[in-house]
């Protein structure tokens, strides 16, 4: 199954990545409705989510589920907004924004690895067994 | 089981009722729900400006409704009383924990003064979003009837239904089921029933369901105080239906969602990263505190002689965890509750009673089931306490009630004041599980000695004394009620404060207004007088704002955050205060501060005092407490912990216990322990507002903004 | 002599912060203890020794269920 895969120490905070995300997921360039956060921390620069699948079993109301290709992925139309699952990521990469009562978080499209000068960001293929073990 | 379309089609139409779909507007859709039984009357009412300032909502509008409903004279089963369900301005929000709580007041068959119970389940945050911030039931049917409110359709029916069960589990499914158009739909329903005990016993509770969409069950949650589900039978409801799909996570169009979005993820953080070092509610919900109770000498144990015993490492919560409770489940009540108490053994399979063999979800164990079930009864069992756990909320039995009053039985027993033929060949020696299960079934059935049992500790200590010749002095000393409601399971003797605690609640001796032993028994926070009365004022007030606004204690102070002990007042966790301040004012659009929260609960909370005392049962008489929540009773019960008496006899009280008989010792021990509750109570009164004689004063009535004229007319005859 | 809690308790050479809780079966997880109004990390308990005379407060935060 594939995910985002991260080399933060190739990153050059461009912020391209954000800028990318918050376009294409949200139509508006504002990195606080973006997937992916570049953070200013030292060692966990990119944020975004590995497809561990906490999450999934966090939700209330089953509306967090894996899809055929592995991708986590909200039904915005079952969600209640509790917001469990941003409290509890392990990532901190569910992300909420106070214009929308449900969370969101990356599909890992691949928008932004496109776009990344650096190729700090990449789609990467991982085997099931290792799903939970990215979580650590 | 029945098809329920078999089920339904025996319904038959009673009354139906349409209505406008309401709209919430900062928590409040100024709209509640009028239903007489008698009449098939259904009709709103609209929610003033006054009741909003004063009563706020959840427990304050059921105690003001149920005010105007009554007269000083009115009985538990009068047609004039009712049932009032209100969730409060906050219930619903689904971003911070414990905040979809229903309050239940009703006058108690038990205790004949007001009752409130606080319980989660669906029913209360999709009853507002259905347009109603209450609902009330008075009046009688003449036949079992179900009240179903459709809150996508505007609609409110009441149909007879006498095909249905009237247990709990069997019934809420069977519900659940005709009511949901998919397996989908079936979070959308919610139910509340009592069951067949609440009809032949007065502790009977109901039964509020959540459905659980991974176990694919009707979850229960229980009103359990005070024999709420025995009015509910006695007005011949079987159950209460809401229907309402769309819960969206900002129904309570709040004036800042944004603010509540970042306190109720700040939460869920603090949760996610520190209960597993602290009180592990996410794996065993309350019941992590059996252990620590052991330990302490505070878990009652044989009908509240002792505070431990070598055996309760068999019930011990790890136990639970390891052998029944199925882990990682969203066990939440309600949408957004990280704490996730709401633990439950799946597939347990019953031994005794009508449902023997059948593999059934339990609901729990909480604390108060193991404890009161199990150790203080002596019963060690984690399987039997499981299955009285089950059979309590399936039959409609207050687990804390049945506890209490089996343990009092099974004391009466061991000493002879009742024997085999009384309790009809049930041999009710502590210990006997057994025989406990038996007297539980005996209450479904309404038979035999469980129809005694049933009325309640304060009742059976008249029969007994009246009918089997029993010392009522020594009656009065063990048995552990007061105004009529049983005692909740923790052992107050070596903490004071807890006495008061106890004793000097509104609806009787429930731990939900203050929990102080910590405090008071093992940290000596609070060694005065002075220091008892300040905590004893501050904590029921904090604890009673719960109940007005539809939210739940636990993450309260069940989590704290990792610099609480840095701050200024630990005990009272500073910043989930600030969090309730800010959650309170982010829906409502008001702007209260800490201080202005405990004012709104005084003026409920006084306001339920002289409801006590226009009910005949508010003054300082009824707040005595029976001795054995003071101290002990019996020489076995001195003599067990005899050094510690011993040793306060002498520093405390001045006596030198030397060469004394125990029983001169438990004298003068219960001369100074009698003598310290008296002072406690003056100085509690005294901190409250109120008399020497338990009446609030008109001048702290006009000081909280409590005088209204029908109020003070009440205190006037007693000043 | 030293105070826990304010009440007196009998002192003894090399008493820690985790053997006074074991002497005191203070087993509640949700505690926290003070030496002197000075707070203890939790990863001291095991090291840390009470002197004579000390002024001890082990704090437990519940208020119940």
């Amino acid at each position: 199954m594939k995910y985002l895969a991260r080399k933060d120490s190739l990153c050059i905070k461009c912020h391209q990545c954000e800028e990318i995300c918050s376009k294409a997921f949200f139509k508006t360039d504002n990195v606080e409705k973006s997937c992916i956060r570049i953070t200013e921390e030292i060692d966990k620069v990119i944020v975004a989510c590995n497809q561990c699948g906490i999450c999934i079993d966090i939700c209330p109301v089953k509306a967090i589920t894996r899809d055929s290709k592995g991708i986590v992925r909200i039904n915005k139309k079952e969600c209640v907004g509790c917001f469990m699952c941003v409290g509890f990521c392990p990532e901190a990469a569910m992300r909420q924004h106070d214009d929308y009562i449900e969370p969101f978080k990356c599909i890992a499209c691949g928008l932004c690895a496109k776009q990344c000068p650096t190729e700090a960001i990449y789609i990467e293929e991982k085997a099931k067994e290792q799903v939970a073990a990215i979580s650590d | 089981m029945m098809n329920v379309k078999d089920l339904k089609e025996k319904h038959k139409l009673l009354t139906e009722y349409s209505y406008e779909l309401g709209k919430v507007d900062k928590g409040y859709t100024n709209r509640t729900l009028y239903i007489n039984l008698s009449e098939n009357k259904i009709q709103a009412k609209s929610v003033t400006q006054m009741m909003k300032d004063k009563f706020i909502g959840g427990k304050g509008f059921g105690l003001w409704y149920l005010w105007n409903a009554v007269t000083p004279k009115t009985k538990w089963n009068d047609l004039e009383n009712q049932i009032v369900i209100a969730g409060g301005p906050i219930c619903g929000i689904t971003q911070y924990p414990g905040a979809g709580k229903s309050l239940i007041c009703t006058i108690s068959p038990l205790t004949g003064i007001p009752i409130d119970s606080n319980v989660g389940g669906y029913f209360g945050p999709l009853l507002k979003f259905s347009g109603w911030d209450a609902l009330e039931l008075q009046g009688k049917a003449e036949k079992d009837v179900i009240i179903y409110i459709d809150g996508n359709k505007g609609t409110v029916k009441i149909e007879e239904a006498p095909l249905e069960a009237i247990d709990g589990h069997v019934l809420g499914e069977q519900l659940t089921e005709m009511y949901a158009d998919s397996e989908e739909d079936k979070r959308n329903v919610a139910v509340v029933t009592a069951g067949t005990a609440a009809e032949n016993t007065l502790i009977g509770l109901l039964n509020f369901t959540f459905y659980d969409v991974r176990r694919k069950v009707a979850r229960l949650k229980q009103a359990g105080r005070g024999g709420i589900g025995t009015v509910f039978r006695d007005k011949k409801i079987k159950a209460l239906v809401v229907k309402y799909k769309g819960v969206k996570g900002d129904l309570n169009n709040p004036v800042d969602q944004p603010m509540i979005n970042k306190t109720g993820i700040k939460l869920h953080k603090e949760i996610c990263k520190l209960d597993e070092k602290q009180n592990n509610m996410r794996k065993i919900g309350t019941a992590n505190i059996i252990e620590v109770m052991n330990q302490y000498d505070l878990l009652p144990t044989h009908n509240f002689k002792y505070g431990s015993h070598p055996d309760a490492y068999k019930i011990a919560s790890t136990v639970f965890i390891e052998k029944y409770i199925t882990q990682g489940m969203a066990d939440g009540c309600w949408y957004g509750c990280s704490m996730a108490c709401a633990k439950a053994a799946d597939r347990f399979q019953l031994k005794t009673g009508p449902y023997r063999g059948h593999l059934v979800t339990v609901d729990g164990p909480e604390y108060e089931n193991a404890a009161g079930l199990g150790s203080n009864c002596g019963i060690f069992d984690p399987e039997a306490i499981l299955e009285l756990n089950f059979y309590c909320d399936t039959y409609a039995v207050d687990t804390i009630s049945f506890g209490t009053l089996t343990a009092f039985v099974m004391e009466c027993y061991e000493n002879g004041i009742i024997n085999k033929k009384i309790t009809d060949g049930l041999e009710l020696n502590f210990g006997n599980a057994e025989a406990a299960l038996e007297l539980l079934h005996q209450m479904s059935r309404g038979e035999g000695f469980g129809k005694i049992a049933g009325q309640g500790v304060h009742r059976m200590k008249k029969i007994f004394a009246e009918e089997y010749g029993a010392d009522p002095d020594f009656l009065f000393d063990i048995g552990m009620e007061q105004k009529g409601l049983e005692y909740s399971e923790y052992l107050s003797k070596e903490s004071l404060a807890q006495q008061g605690g106890y004793g000097l609640t509104n609806k009787g001796p429930q731990h939900d207004e203050a929990w102080l032993i910590f405090m008071d028994m093992v940290n000596n926070q609070i060694p005065t007088f002075e220091d008892k009365a300040e905590a004893l004022h501050y904590f029921p007030m904090f604890r009673t704002w719960f109940g007005l606004y539809g939210l739940c204690k636990l993450p309260w102070n069940d989590i704290a955050p990792e610099d609480n002990a840095l701050t200024d007042e630990p005990a009272k966790i500073p910043e989930h205060v600030q969090n309730y301040v800010d959650i309170c004012n982010g829906v409502t659009g008001k702007n209260i501060d800490k201080h202005e929260l405990i004012r709104e609960s005084e003026r409920v909370y006084n306001f339920q005092r002289v409801f006590n005392i226009r009910m005949g049962k508010g003054l300082r008489i009824h707040d005595k407490t029976p001795y054995r929540s003071m101290g002990p009773v019996t020489v076995e019960e001195y003599e067990s912990r005899q050094e510690r008496y011993d040793n306060q006899l002498e520093e405390l009280a001045g006596y030198n216990p030397a060469e004394k008989l125990t029983q001169e010792k438990i004298a003068l021990l219960r001369r100074y322990r009698e003598n310290q509750f008296g002072k406690l109570t003056d100085a509690v009164y005294d901190r409250r507002g109120w008399t020497k004689e338990g009446v609030p004063t008109i001048e702290h009535l006009k000081k909280i903004g409590m005088d209204l004229p029908e109020v003070i007319e009440v205190v006037k005859q007693y000043l | 002599m030293i105070k826990v809690n304010g009440r007196d308790a009998e002192w003894e050479e090399d008493l820690t912060v985790e053997k006074l809780l074991e002497k005191n079966k203070y087993t509640f997880p949700k505690i926290y203890v003070k030496i002197n109004d000075e707070l203890v990390p939790q990863h001291e308990y095991a090291i840390r020794i009470i002197m004579d005379e000390d002024d001890i407060k082990v704090i437990h935060l519940m208020a119940g269920g």
